[in-house]
């Protein structure tokens, strides 16, 4: 009996020191996972995929109407820019119609320069087309949750939008990814300017910009210079469009992205069959710290 | 006996809106509605909600309660996992050690204190991270944050004044 009620006040005695220590215990779990999170551990990655996969769905729910109220308030604000707009369309359909027939001949001739020069090409790229359902962009990290549809999306895939690549598939989780965003501090993309060839690594650093580093110290970089990927490290192919050079410094060169990353409502995620660095359940990335 | 049981439901749900209407108040964030800056500039929902609940209804928002929600938020977010968890901890500490100077006082001093306690959560946060990074985050990205967050609280507040008012019956 007194056995029994000796274990008993010695687990209220626990009780009270936990509810009196909880709030210290809290903040040590928090830096705890910050720690775990920090040595990118299998298990943590998959918790997070897992976590990601029973979330979304509950995101996903809330898009809908969340959107239809916001696009009745774009359809008054935008009824005025139609016209505008409808003059503009007309004549860049003319021009792309121009480069068009452009893009064809030159097609067809590098068909037969190919065939000339017995050049083997590389395999197709397949795609599937994710809504986005979630986005995130502040000082702390920048990426987004897309409803694919399809499980055969893998880790490491890249994401385009209409005008370039707007970052990588960082997790996978039923029908649902997680994109890490260009502009992410974990983004770290190797790349070279299109006319130069002139090779870097595009960082982003949280910011809307991500930044040109690890580029040759004689290397002329300019105002207007199209980056594009460079297919180094295998995870990206070359000549993918990512953006153009807005500002020159001593210290760091920004680079604004082709795609507006906050106005993306759908991404496309492509398979180019390059296995590179990136696969699932893989720790180690092209550079990141994740 | 099911008069009974419907009103221990009730009564469970009832002290569960907090978080529930905090957590359905988070998922609403992440939501891309291209409407104004607030695609690009997240406003911090969750201090939001644990400074309003633990102004209001202490007895309904606990520290577990906080700290899930920073757990949910960390979760959906692709920021170091624990890094919201600390934030809306540090919230709880600050609201808990100045909520005597808040008590009974007017809308407006309700905001201003949001506004210095939010800053200090963020910033806390920013310097945390920055250290987890080994590089300091744009510290504009977090301004612009932090006034977006500053300017939507009222209308948060006013959407959980009338969670607290109408759909919260009193104890007792």
């Amino acid at each position: 009996m007194k056995r029994r009620r000796s274990l008993f006040l010695h687990l209220s005695q626990i009780r009270l020191l936990a509810k009196k220590f909880a709030l210290v215990i809290l903040f040590l779990t928090a830096f705890a996972l910050m720690l775990v999170n920090k040595t990118d551990t299998v298990v943590m990655d998959k918790t997070s995929g897992v976590a990601t996969g029973v979330l979304s769905p509950l995101i996903d729910l809330l898009v809908v109407p969340a959107r239809m109220i916001a696009k009745g308030y774009d359809y008054f604000s935008d009824l005025r820019q139609i016209h505008k707009d409808n003059i503009k369309l007309r004549e860049e359909n003319r021009r792309l119609n121009t480069i068009y027939d452009k893009f064809r001949s030159l097609e067809v001739e590098n068909k037969l320069m190919a065939d000339l020069l017995n050049y083997v090409t590389p395999p197709e790229s397949t795609f599937v087309t994710a809504r986005v359902i979630a986005e995130e962009g502040d000082a702390f990290s920048h990426s987004m949750i897309a409803y694919t549809g399809d499980e055969n999306v893998k880790k490491g895939q890249v994401a385009l939008a209409d005008k370039g690549v707007v970052g990588r598939v960082d997790k996978v989780a039923n029908n649902y990814v997680k994109v890490i965003l260009v502009t992410d501090i974990n983004s770290k993309i190797p790349v070279m300017v299109e006319d130069t060839r002139v090779r870097g690594i595009l960082s982003g650093d949280n910011s809307t910009m991500p930044k040109l580093v690890f580029i040759p110290l004689d290397a002329k970089i300019n105002i207007g210079d199209r980056i594009v990927t460079s297919g180094v490290a295998g995870v990206f192919p070359a000549g993918l469009p990512i953006g153009k050079v807005v500002s020159v410094s001593k210290t760091e060169i920004a680079v604004k992205p082709f795609s507006s990353l906050e106005q993306l409502e759908y991404i496309k995620l492509v398979n180019y069959g390059l296995e590179g660095v990136l696969s699932d359940g893989d720790n180690v990335s092209s550079g990141e710290t994740r | 006996m099911s008069d009974e049981l419907n009103e221990n439901i009730l009564s469970l749900f009832q002290r569960l809106l907090p978080f529930l209407t905090s957590v359905l108040l988070l998922f609403l964030s992440y939501v891309p509605i291209d409407f104004l800056l607030l695609n690009s500039i997240r406003p911090a929902v969750g201090l939001m909600c644990a400074f309003f609940w633990l102004q209001h209804r202490p007895d309904l928002f606990n520290l577990g309660t906080v700290f899930l929600l920073g757990l949910i938020d960390d979760l959906i977010s692709m920021a170091p996992l624990g890094s919201n968890a600390f934030e809306m901890l540090l919230m709880y500490v600050l609201v808990n050690n100045t909520s005597r100077l808040f008590n009974a006082k007017p809308f407006v001093v309700l905001w201003y204190g949001f506004a210095i306690l939010s800053l200090v959560a963020m910033l806390g946060r920013w310097l945390v991270v920055s250290v987890y990074y080994s590089q300091f985050l744009p510290l504009s990205m977090l301004l612009f944050s932090y006034m977006v967050t500053i300017a939507v609280y009222p209308f948060v507040s006013v959407l959980l004044a009338f969670v607290q008012n109408n759909l919260i019956k009193e104890e007792g």
